[in-house]
């Protein structure tokens, strides 16, 4: 029954494929094609240079940053992100645009409890186990600690990724972790790979979102999960006010202050400001073919998590 | 009596009742639309059967259990509990259709995994999906059992309906009433046997405040539908005390079964049986009391105007 379905969409999928390849051709012929970087107005290859060298600067102190303009809360928007994940152990995360790879991180622990909570109850179900069976379990744990476990971490910037990979050396993961750098408009995976494909503040960066989103449901296998956690419109007209004094008279100083660099920090305001609000980003993910797509705002619609899936 | 039983009623959300019932109409109305002649039929059956001697019920009982493990296997689509209505076009399988196979399939999880999310999970890699589809479910675990009872009914309809359907065309006699209650109720609770282990935890879910709405509607759909077969028609009273009875059996029952050790349930059906019976021998007896009640009201009444005449209260010049 699921079959005849998934047909139906995959075909929908490679018309909608060779539309875009269509579309490529026209932006070569026609390069001047306009896009916006913040509150400019550039061509499109310009954004992608721009943003580039944006992230190059600020990767040494990205997370620095995350906490000093965000007072800390971007750790709670994450966490959230993982609650409404739930990871179940041996499934494969994608994580796009996560070059510091806080979420990466995130998965890796969550997994890591989960299978430990799984252990305790097999204990509690069977209390008296035979010394084979213990000194079993024992080496069942060494052998995948995350049983099949996976977190891919894409990034197009090589700074972000070098500075993620330190970051993860210095904290101790180890295993179950993989540093690939790549384009979100051109994922150099196969069809039908991963469970779960996120992107965390990030697809705001992206040239082309639809072309992204149609990356992202090639390479989830059918029943994977699409999550996109990004900055969104703020609902109460007191808190956005406040909010945009915050951000525009704040977040650049902060920027200037901490990590000698107010452009960047400058077209993060503005970027926050062009991005689609809460319904037109829904209607985008649902047209790339995602079905139960639904968001949620946390901290009043300050951020919002987009979910989708493919069926 | 009956007035002090609506009194109560009113008093424990009889309205909140009395929109269930007015919900559930058109349900029980539309067999009768359909099928008049076979409903007068089955009326005309009962009133037959009323006169044959209580032990005159076919060996049917028996067969029923298997035959409930056996429709289980099939996994038919069951009915939706939500509201929400996907249009369906031939060929096309719709999100909602496709999340009802997810709950199926991760019911044979259960055992293992309970009333849980990590169920739902294994369940989708069973059908070839992603674990990541139990993300659809926001509240996994009830919705799992939610889904399970929605299925144990329609399973539950679809036998009696059968069995409708055999005493219409004249294969197997008509039962009596607490035979048929009996039976219903055995039918219905032994499906929940595969899970028996896990069922204390599916019922602390289905008493969730949140799920509270849900699961009544679903226990009073239960309770209706086997008094629908049983033939009942009463309009008056006697409609809730008859279903507040049963589904006092059902859940009562439903307990005893959890803490029952004996071979295959032995004691479980015994106590079904026996609170059946006491059941039924209450409604004749309130009947009766009432009946006497009257009687000795209008002697009373008869004897104060006697009295009256005597000592000449009652003379008038």
């Amino acid at each position: 029954m699921a079959a005849p379905m998934r047909c139906i969409l995959r075909g929908r999928l490679c018309w909608v494929r060779g539309m875009w390849r269509c579309q490529k051709a026209a932006y070569t012929e026609d390069a001047r094609k306009e896009t916006h970087f913040g509150f400019q107005t550039v061509s499109e290859e310009e954004k992608g240079e721009k943003v580039y060298r944006v992230f190059e600067n600020v990767a040494h102190n990205y997370d620095i940053m995350n906490d000093a303009m965000s007072l800390g809360v971007h750790r709670f928007w994450k966490d959230w992100l993982l609650q409404l994940m739930k990871p179940t152990p041996g499934m494969q995360l994608l994580d796009v645009a996560g070059g510091t790879g806080d979420i990466a991180f995130r998965f890796i622990n969550y997994i890591r409890a989960q299978r430990e909570k799984w252990i305790r109850q097999e204990l509690k179900l069977q209390q008296d186990l035979s010394w084979p069976d213990i000194s079993k379990t024992y080496q069942n744990k060494e052998q995948s600690s995350l049983m099949g476990s996976r977190a891919v971490i894409c990034d197009i910037n090589k700074e972000m990724l070098r500075v993620g990979l330190q970051k993860s050396l210095r904290l101790g993961y180890s295993e179950g972790l993989s540093w690939v750098a790549g384009d979100a408009e051109e994922l150099p995976f196969d069809d039908d790979k991963f469970d779960v494909y996120t992107i965390a503040f990030g697809i705001r960066n992206v040239t082309h979102i639809e072309q992204a989103l149609q990356e992202a449901y090639r390479v989830l296998k059918p029943g994977g999960r699409f999550l996109c956690l990004e900055f969104s419109q703020v609902n109460n007209p007191m808190l956005s006010k406040l909010y945009d004094i915050y951000s525009f008279q704040v977040i650049p100083v902060l920027g200037e202050v901490i990590a000698g660099d107010w452009k960047s920090y400058q077209y993060l305001v503005e970027s926050i400001r062009r991005f689609p609000s809460q319904e037109e980003f829904k209607a985008l993910i649902e047209d790339v073919g995602f079905c139960k797509v639904n968001y949620h705002n946390l901290t009043n619609g300050v951020v919002a998590v987009h979910s989708g899936f493919k069926l | 009596m009956a007035a002090s039983v609506a009194r109560v009623l009113k008093a424990a959300g009889g309205r909140q009742l009395l929109l269930m019932v007015a919900r559930r109409r058109p349900v029980l109305r539309q067999p009768f639309l359909l099928m008049p002649r076979k409903f007068w039929g089955t009326s005309a059956l009962r009133s037959e059967d009323q006169k044959q001697p209580p032990f005159s019920s076919t060996s049917a009982h028996a067969g029923t259990p298997e035959h409930a493990e056996e429709q289980y296997q099939q996994q038919q689509p069951p009915p939706r509990y939500t509201d929400q209505a996907g249009e369906e076009s031939e060929g096309y399988e719709s999100e909602e259709q496709l999340q009802q196979r997810i709950l199926s399939a991760a019911l044979q999880f259960v055992p293992d995994f309970g009333w849980s999310a990590d169920a739902i999970a294994e369940g989708a890699k069973s059908l070839d999906m992603s674990a990541a589809a139990a993300g659809m479910f926001e509240d996994g675990g009830s919705e799992l059992v939610l889904h399970f009872v929605t299925q144990c009914n329609s399973q539950l309809t679809e036998l009696l309906e059968e069995e409708q359907k055999l005493v219409q065309l004249g294969t197997s006699e008509k039962k009596p009433t607490t035979q048929f209650l009996r039976d219903a109720v055995e039918a219905r609770l032994r499906m929940h046997i595969p899970y028996i282990e896990q069922w204390p935890q599916a019922l602390g879910m289905l008493l969730l405040p949140r799920n509270i709405p849900s699961s009544l509607k679903l226990l009073t759909a239960m309770v209706d539908d086997i008094w629908h077969y049983a033939g009942d028609q009463s309009t008056d009273v006697s409609w809730y005390t008859r279903r507040a009875v049963l589904t006092g059996i059902y859940n009562t029952t439903e307990l005893v079964m959890l803490q029952d050790s004996s071979p295959d349930f032995e004691d479980t059906w015994k106590f079904l049986e026996n609170r059946i019976s006491e059941a039924m021998t209450m409604g004749t007896s309130v009947k009766q009391v009432a009946s006497t009640g009257e009687a000795v009201i209008q002697g009373l009444m008869g004897a104060a105007v006697t009295l009256k005449n005597l000592t000449g209260l009652n003379q008038r010049r």
